[in-house]
């Protein structure tokens, strides 16, 4: 199977896996009761969230790596995990207010976890920008490797930002030192959902990278002709 | 290292003599500065809000367009004269011509800023003097965090068509950490609070700047090279 | 007790908001790809 193909297999995987969470989370995780059906948001924003981090992370490590061996694989990499990364926080910044709107009664609050979703977004927008304003393939993956190496420095001084600012937004109670503190049917619909976003990462990525590999070789069969 | 530091001297030299015979970009930068704040005194209504209230906000935006203004021009001068192969084929270690135009961006931004605290003292009204001290010091902090990005940047985008409007494009999610952090101490200056209040700010500017100066220092030599 | 707050219609707004860019993307990555 080519590379294309498992990719779209594992998209389509992670679509269907996302069905299942949906119809989960809707009709047999029970609902919270402080907030009402809006706080079944977070099964979709925190594992969205995860991922546009991990992506963003992902984006530098493959940068330095490519610095080191300038492998063009790694730049295929980033270029598909930025744009893979900019899909996600697009779901975490149109999630992120819907769920606040009721809850705090504001859509925006210039909270610390929605401000780093937002100045991660910016990254992501500029490391594409920066991508489209190269034209020379080995240029473009230097360029991009440094600023996405900066992008992914700049991750932990966002994060650090959030437990020194006071904030609306709920503590973690997933991914905290001592145990989960959430029920055990709505951590099972969480960890779903979180294999779904997972899942539909690797499949975007695959596809987005079979996409850069069949653009390279067009323009390589085109120089060679031409 | 003596050798680093006597090449970024000679740098930093250059473009210092050249600007400040020709003093252009210094003026536009001062009275762009003097700009700023003269447009915010008139958006403000007095009565509504305590100067002291938006006082730190008013100093650092000013502080960051400045940055910007002054970044801007960095490479200009090289790009215009060609001289960019002339500095690349001289005999300076890529590390010495990075700290060398830190170095001579450093003094730029800071030579507006010396013209815009007493500016912003005048017209807002603004007592600063028991805390002169930690404020040229917190300026001082987050000044070098801005310079030292912007400085890799500016060189990244020398040779792209729009690089002067995707600048702050690229800057802006690097600029917001040292920004929060450096309005943070201030208002607790200006409020007459002790540092000790806002040392973890304090720390997390030392470790950006830190940070980002080494990992601008390593990454110069991918974003000149051919 | 207090009742639950009826915030139904914000989490279908999120839910289908969600599907809508998952789709959406899906669309996007199938039409680059499809060799012409």
């Amino acid at each position: 199977m080519t590379l294309l193909n498992r990719g779209r297999l594992i998209t389509l995987l992670g679509l269907a896996s996302l069905a299942g969470v949906y119809v989960r989370a809707l009709a047999f995780t029970p609902t919270e009761r402080l907030q009402g059906a809006a706080q079944k948001i977070y099964y979709l924003h925190v594992p969205a969230a995860i991922w546009t981090e991990t992506a963003m992370i992902l984006v530098g490590v493959a940068g330095v790596f490519y610095l080191f061996l300038h492998d063009a694989r790694l730049d295929r990499f980033a270029a598909a995990s930025a744009e893979v990364g900019t899909v996600f926080a697009t779901i975490v910044l149109t999630t992120g207010p819907i769920w606040g709107k009721p809850i705090w009664g504001t859509w925006w609050t210039w909270d610390a976890r929605l401000t780093s979703m937002l100045l991660l977004f910016f990254l992501y927008v500029g490391y594409l920008l920066l991508r489209g304003a190269v034209a020379d393939p080995e240029l473009r993956a230097r360029y991009s490797a440094v600023l996405g190496i900066c992008g992914a420095a700049l991750v932990p001084f966002i994060h650090f930002s959030v437990y020194f600012f006071p904030t609306l937004h709920p503590q973690p109670i997933i991914l905290k030192p001592s145990a989960p503190s959430l029920p055990w049917s709505m951590l099972v619909t969480w960890l779903y959902a979180l294999a779904a976003f997972t899942l539909l990462y690797i499949g975007f990525v695959v596809q987005r990278y079979a996409l850069s590999l069949a653009r390279d070789a067009a323009g390589g069969a085109e120089r060679a002709h031409g | 290292m003596r050798e680093l530091v006597t090449q970024a001297w000679i740098v930093a030299r250059k473009d210092l003599v050249l600007e400040f015979r020709t003093r252009t970009a210094l003026f536009s930068a001062v009275v762009f500065t003097a700009l700023v704040l003269v447009v915010f005194n008139f958006g403000r209504d007095p009565t509504a809000v305590a100067t002291i209230d938006l006082a730190p906000s008013i100093l650092w935006v000013t502080f960051t367009f400045a940055a910007m203004l002054t970044l801007n021009r960095a490479f200009q001068l090289e790009l215009e004269n060609q001289a960019l192969e002339g500095l690349l084929v001289a005999p300076l270690s890529r590390a010495s011509l990075y700290w060398g135009k830190l170095l001579a961006n450093l003094v730029f931004v800071a030579v507006v800023e010396a013209v815009g605290l007493p500016l912003f003292v005048l017209f807002f009204n603004v007592p600063v003097a028991h805390v002169l001290g930690p404020l040229v010091g917190v300026i001082a902090l987050a000044t070098v965090g801005f310079v030292a990005v912007g400085t890799l940047f500016s060189a990244l985008l020398i040779r792209l068509r729009f690089a002067e409007l995707m600048l702050p494009v690229l800057l802006l999610p690097f600029l917001i950490p040292p920004l929060v952090a450096a309005v943070q101490v201030t208002a607790h200056l200006l409020g007459g609070r002790p540092l000790s209040e806002v040392a973890g700010w304090l720390r997390l500017l030392a470790a950006y700047d830190v940070t980002f100066v080494s990992l601008a220092t390593v990454l110069f030599r991918y974003t000149v090279d051919e | 007790m207090a009742d639950v707050p009826l915030t139904g219609g914000y989490m279908v707004a999120a839910y289908v908001v969600t599907a809508v860019i998952l789709l959406a993307y899906t669309l996007s990555l199938y039409l680059r790809t499809r060799r012409p």
